[in-house]
């Protein structure tokens, strides 16, 4: 598939060309660490046995995951409101390789945000675990959740009309994943109704997955099971991307 | 191999229940340029669209360069090159990354690519822009990319949705020297898209005019004139215009008459107009029909156009 790479290839030469898409990015994730994660820090000082530093890092990778997916939404809805998706289309390359492209790039560019944030919350002083493994299974796992997002990302970019379009239906995603999740606050204080909720999202099985693997915490939900959803969003995010793909192609 | 470079039968895209296209037959030969020049929304995008495999046509057939555009689609891909209707291009990227990238898709190797870049950036007078950001390029420089871009893969076949809407006319000159130096020395088969009569002239050796997803009519221009009548006579006037109308049809010079869409034309297509129009003047006063102006002139497409689909073709 050497048609993904290049426009995997050009996607991140754009990216990296574009400084405020670069400084945005980088930005959001100091802020986020730094505003909320040292705020609510002064208000609570341990959870779960852990800093809360520590306890919150893994929800904002999984917010900054979010944020780069939908940055590289972004690319495939401009280059298909603009037409360059059309020059895609008439070359001789398997569809699937547009949408490839698109995907991996959208992936980069999350994990590379998510990266980014991880570094900064150990500056801030979130400590890990000792655990390379974890690490590495950590790493994976939100790769995994970036594809899954980033699918989901696609899906909409490859349908919505315009932009503000694309956004709003995208903040429908955004807000929810992240406050209907455990990662703010642990399962354990939420009403029932709550936590039926927060038991359906996904980002609450990263998160207690990482938490477990890569920061030390006990895990509140069996890891295989976590494992096993975030791996499920990753086929359903991807399966839905290629459905709606299609669909915008066929013509 | 077939002597035809583009070969439709029947070409008909339903969307829902609108269509777009309804039944549309082609023959260009090799070699040859060939433009569908139509109002917009005739139908002339989405038979291009069809043509260069972007879309799956709803029944009907069509071969390009030899190839089924549906059941060989990658072998006409790979021989074909393609402007689109709207400037689509990066503008982020450098000229030459366009130009690069384009190659790359194409899987062109390494030494191939820089030497076509070379060449198609001399011809088409981007010498001094290629190593700045298409963002930086007007309107002009940028449809002469995007016709290197077309030209990247040395295709037989160039579809070219309306080349100069929207440039200036300098530029619309220079894009048609381009495209006729590229049909005469590298016997390239050019289609293309107008809804600018004199380009259509000017550039194409046969004219299909496209009106409501149908092909109405289609020769060379010179012959799509000539059959109006040597000449036509343009009157704009009041009064009985239906009586006068009527008598101009028995006359045996009179050739065929056309009324503009507003209505504010006669339009008379004699033998001879200088011969004939002291007749047609004076038959005028005898229907009743007074004359505020008169011209003679050559049909030209436009009167053509206005002839087979009853619509004077504007933009």
């Amino acid at each position: 598939m050497y048609a993904t790479y290049v426009i995997w290839n050009k996607h991140m030469v754009k990216f990296l060309r574009n400084r405020e898409e670069l400084l945005g990015l980088a930005l959001q994730s100091v802020l986020w660490v730094v505003l909320f994660g040292v705020g609510m820090r002064g208000l609570i000082s341990e959870i779960e046995g852990r800093d809360y530093m520590s306890y919150i890092l893994p929800g904002i990778l999984a917010l900054s995951v979010l944020g780069g997916a939908v940055g590289g939404g972004m690319v495939m809805l401009d280059e298909r409101l603009r037409g360059i998706l059309k020059e895609y289309l008439a070359a001789p390359i398997p569809r699937l390789s547009i949408l490839l492209g698109s995907a991996t790039s959208t992936a980069t560019k999350a994990l590379f945000q998510a990266v980014l944030m991880l570094l900064v919350g150990i500056l801030m002083g979130a400590r890990l675990a000792l655990n390379p493994a974890g690490w590495l299974v950590s790493l994976l796992l939100l790769g995994l959740f970036a594809v899954g997002f980033s699918g989901i990302a696609l899906a909409v970019a490859a349908v919505s009309r315009s932009i503000a379009g694309y956004h709003g239906m995208i903040f429908l995603f955004n807000l929810p994943l992240l406050f209907a999740s455990n990662a703010l606050y642990p399962l354990a204080v939420l009403p029932g109704w709550m936590q039926a909720i927060v038991l359906l999202n996904p980002t609450t099985y990263l998160i207690d997955a990482i938490r477990t693997l890569a920061f030390g915490t006990t895990a509140t939900l069996p890891l295989a099971l976590s494992i096993a959803v975030v791996t499920l969003f990753a086929i359903l995010g991807t399966w839905l991307a290629l459905s709606m793909f299609q669909r915008t192609i066929r013509g | 191999m077939t002597t035809f470079a583009i070969e439709a039968h029947g070409l008909v895209k339903r969307y829902g229940d609108l269509t777009a296209v309804a039944g549309i037959d082609l023959a260009v030969p090799r070699g040859s340029i060939y433009a569908m020049l139509g109002p917009n929304g005739a139908g002339k995008t989405t038979t291009i669209n069809m043509l260069t495999t972007l879309i799956v046509p709803t029944a009907g057939s069509a071969s390009v360069a030899g190839h089924d555009v549906v059941r060989a689609a990658n072998q006409v891909r790979t021989r074909i090159g393609v402007t689109f209707q709207d400037i689509v291009v990066d503008q982020d990227l450098t000229g030459r990354e366009v130009l690069d990238i384009h190659g790359r898709l194409y899987r062109q190797p390494a030494a191939v690519r820089q030497r076509r870049i070379s060449e198609l950036v001399e011809l088409v007078q981007l010498t001094d822009a290629i190593e700045r950001r298409v963002r930086t390029y007007s309107g002009g420089m940028k449809r002469r990319l995007e016709l290197a871009r077309g030209l990247m893969t040395d295709p037989e076949i160039l579809f070219l949705d309306e080349p100069t809407q929207g440039l200036d006319p300098q530029n619309r000159v220079g894009i048609w020297n381009y495209i006729r130096d590229l049909n005469q020395t590298r016997d390239l088969t050019l289609l293309l898209t107008t809804h600018y009569m004199d380009e259509a002239e000017a550039l194409a050796a046969r004219v299909g005019i496209v009106d409501k997803g149908r092909l109405v009519v289609e020769d060379a221009p010179a012959t799509l004139v000539s059959n109006l009548g040597a000449d036509v006579i343009r009157i704009r006037g009041h009064g009985e215009r239906d009586q006068f109308v009527a008598h101009l049809n028995n006359i045996p010079f009179v050739l065929r008459v056309d009324l503009d869409t507003l209505g504010e034309f006669v339009l008379v297509y004699v033998d001879s107009g200088s011969r004939r129009l002291a007749e047609i003047v004076a038959s005028a006063g005898a229907n009743h029909f007074q004359i505020d102006d008169v011209t003679v002139a050559r049909p030209s497409l436009g009167d053509v156009f206005l002839h087979h689909t009853g619509n004077a073709l504007r933009d």
